[in-house]
């Protein structure tokens, strides 16, 4: 992609036509673009004292954060997405390294990847952080709730399961009364994730 | 009365637009009114989309997973047709051997690559700490030697130094005594002699008279002769002199006799000679038959020996001469060494086999066997000598 015009920072046509294609929902592209930049980041990661599995977790990590971007459609690109997601890569990397190490860490770079910073990686990482934190409090707040509000609401909110199914599913007898039940385990899952997300955000 | 579980009914409703005109212009007035119903929605708005997010979130994750996991299954293929071939032709395993890395191997290959720095920079403070040590320890060593050394340095100047004093006042008491003698200004240094010979040949050390320009032998007697050297062997430190003065007239028959054997162990002992201005005594007993570093030609004596005493006599009790006192060993409690009598007189037999000018006629019988030591010190010390070397 970026091959074709290696001299020119801003977006390629490619790079255009990708970021268009993945919003609208086309698997492909989305799997053209992880395949295509898997090499950059594995290799980087190996180089900086990774795994395999190290590697694989940063990249769908980065990966992630451009993706649900560009779901979106908040996303800003003042680079190559080559630079945006080495950037991204990058500094989750060096995060889990610095957790992980007592010394201060030192990234081997590639220099073919040019100017990494100022490419709004940072604040989009940091964002996705922040709803990653709110992830987690959602997911421990799913624990809490128990049986069988959890599964109610997660075939419902998750994984996009109609009323009709869930009924039959858990055998109430009608759709009102599975609604009814909906609601009430709503309102259990609220007061568990709030009481959490606002003690962790203090 | 609304349960909250009614509001969250009466949100979804509005928020899928299923409220129909009149209600929802309601809702949107009472959502506009009421703060905390207000605060209420936004809560609930909040937790849906969380919920929502999360879920497209875990969606995106398995999708990810899948692509990766379609990304390796696309690249395994290749691997195993190349392995596939690799088994037909065996040399494709030596030509690339990456194909195949033990267990082992991939657990070594991520533990270097994930602490070679570490490893690095231990190794290289392990390498500094052993240089240093080994330097350290060299320099202690050194720092540790050096008092000894300057500590004898010290005491050889102070020797010198009560030397130089004493030779001053014992010039300035002949001077007083004679007025006539001068002392020589050139640089010089003394040891001890004896006399080898009536005919007037003297035996000394050979670094006594090593470098020498001119040699000046005084007796007990005061009287000074010009001697040259005749014969040195330097590897037994001795060296023969020559009286060349014209009144010179002999010594008279020599007191001792020269042994040609050698001495037993722990024989008592003496040496006569000059580390001072006056004849010093000098007592001990034959402690080795063997001198520095297990030189054979050498005894060791328990003497003490300073500069000056250096080619004096060695005797028995029986006043026989059994060595040539040569030299000492620093770091060892008063071991002197001497050159045996055997040495010289093979060496005087040999110059005799050369019929020189002078003849050698060595003592054979000495006169002191029986007397008692001062009476043998009386007879012996005229024929005890200072060696001046002029250089």
């Amino acid at each position: 992609m970026s091959r074709g015009n290696p001299t020119s920072s801003s977006l390629t046509p490619t790079d255009d036509a990708l970021i268009t294609a993945i919003r609208s929902g086309d698997e492909r592209a989305l799997a053209h673009l992880y395949r295509l930049h898997w090499p950059m980041v594995s290799h980087f990661v190996l180089q900086n004292s990774g795994t395999e599995d190290d590697a694989q977790d940063v990249y769908q990590e980065g990966v992630m954060v451009f993706y649900e971007k560009v779901r979106d459609g908040s996303l800003e690109l003042s680079c190559q997405i080559k630079t945006y997601l080495y950037a991204v890569c990058r500094r989750v990397w060096l995060k889990r390294l610095t957790s992980k190490s007592r010394f201060g860490v030192r990234l081997v770079d590639d220099e073919e990847h040019g100017p990494y910073l100022n490419t709004g990686a940072e604040e989009d990482l940091l964002a996705a952080e922040e709803q990653d934190r709110r992830f987690d409090t959602m997911s421990e707040a799913l624990n809490h709730l128990g049986e069988p509000c959890r599964s109610l609401i997660e075939g419902f909110y998750l994984l996009d399961k109609s009323m009709q199914d869930l009924t039959a599913e858990f055998g109430y007898t009608n759709a009102d009364n599975a609604k009814n039940q909906k609601y009430k385990c709503l309102v259990r899952l609220k007061k568990l994730f709030f009481t959490h997300y606002k003690e962790e955000s203090i | 009365m609304m349960t909250e579980a009614d509001y969250y009914a009466l949100f979804e409703a509005y928020a899928h637009g299923e409220l129909a005109g009149p209600a929802r212009a309601n809702f949107e007035a009472r959502l506009a009114a009421d703060p905390a119903l207000a605060l209420r929605y936004a809560d609930f708005t909040e937790l849906t989309g969380t919920l929502r997010a999360y879920g497209q979130r875990q969606n995106t994750r398995q999708k990810l997973q899948g692509l990766h996991a379609a990304m390796l299954a696309a690249e395994t293929p290749e691997e195993q047709s190349t392995e596939a071939a690799a088994e037909k032709s065996p040399l494709t395993h030596t030509v690339n051997p990456m194909l195949r890395i033990s267990r082992t191997e991939r657990v070594l290959r991520e533990f270097w690559n994930g602490h070679r720095a570490t490893m690095g920079v231990a190794a290289s403070v392990a390498v500094l700490a052993v240089f240093a040590t080994l330097l350290g320890l060299e320099w202690w060593r050194a720092a540790k030697t050096q008092p000894s050394m300057y500590g004898y340095t010290v005491l050889k100047r102070e020797v010198e130094r009560i030397k130089k004093s004493q030779k001053d006042l014992t010039l300035t008491l002949n001077q007083f005594g004679r007025p006539g003698t001068t002392p020589p200004t050139a640089k010089e240094s003394s040891g001890t002699g004896f006399a080898l010979t009536s005919e007037g040949y003297l035996v000394t050390s050979y670094h006594v008279i090593q470098g020498a320009d001119s040699v000046l032998v005084e007796g007990n007697d005061r009287k000074r002769y010009h001697a040259e050297p005749v014969y040195s062997d330097v590897k037994h430190d001795l060296a023969i002199l020559r009286i060349t003065d014209k009144r010179f007239t002999g010594f008279g028959r020599l007191p001792y006799a020269i042994k040609a054997g050698q001495a037993d162990l722990g024989e008592r002992v003496y040496t006569l000679g000059y580390p001072r201005e006056d004849v010093v005594y000098g007592e001990g007993a034959l402690s080795a038959r063997s001198g520095f570093q297990g030189d054979t030609a050498f005894y060791q004596v328990s003497i003490p020996v300073n500069p000056g005493n250096s080619g004096g006599p060695l005797l028995d009790e029986r006043g026989n001469l059994i060595g040539v006192v040569s030299g000492r060993q620093n770091d060892a409690q008063s071991a002197a060494f001497a050159t045996k009598s055997s040495y010289l007189v093979r060496l005087v037999d040999s110059l005799a086999a050369t019929k020189p000018a002078v003849p050698y006629h060595l003592p054979r019988y000495g006169q002191l066997a029986g007397s008692a030591r001062p009476q043998q010190l009386k007879k012996l010390k005229d024929y005890v000598f200072v060696v001046k070397v002029f250089e």
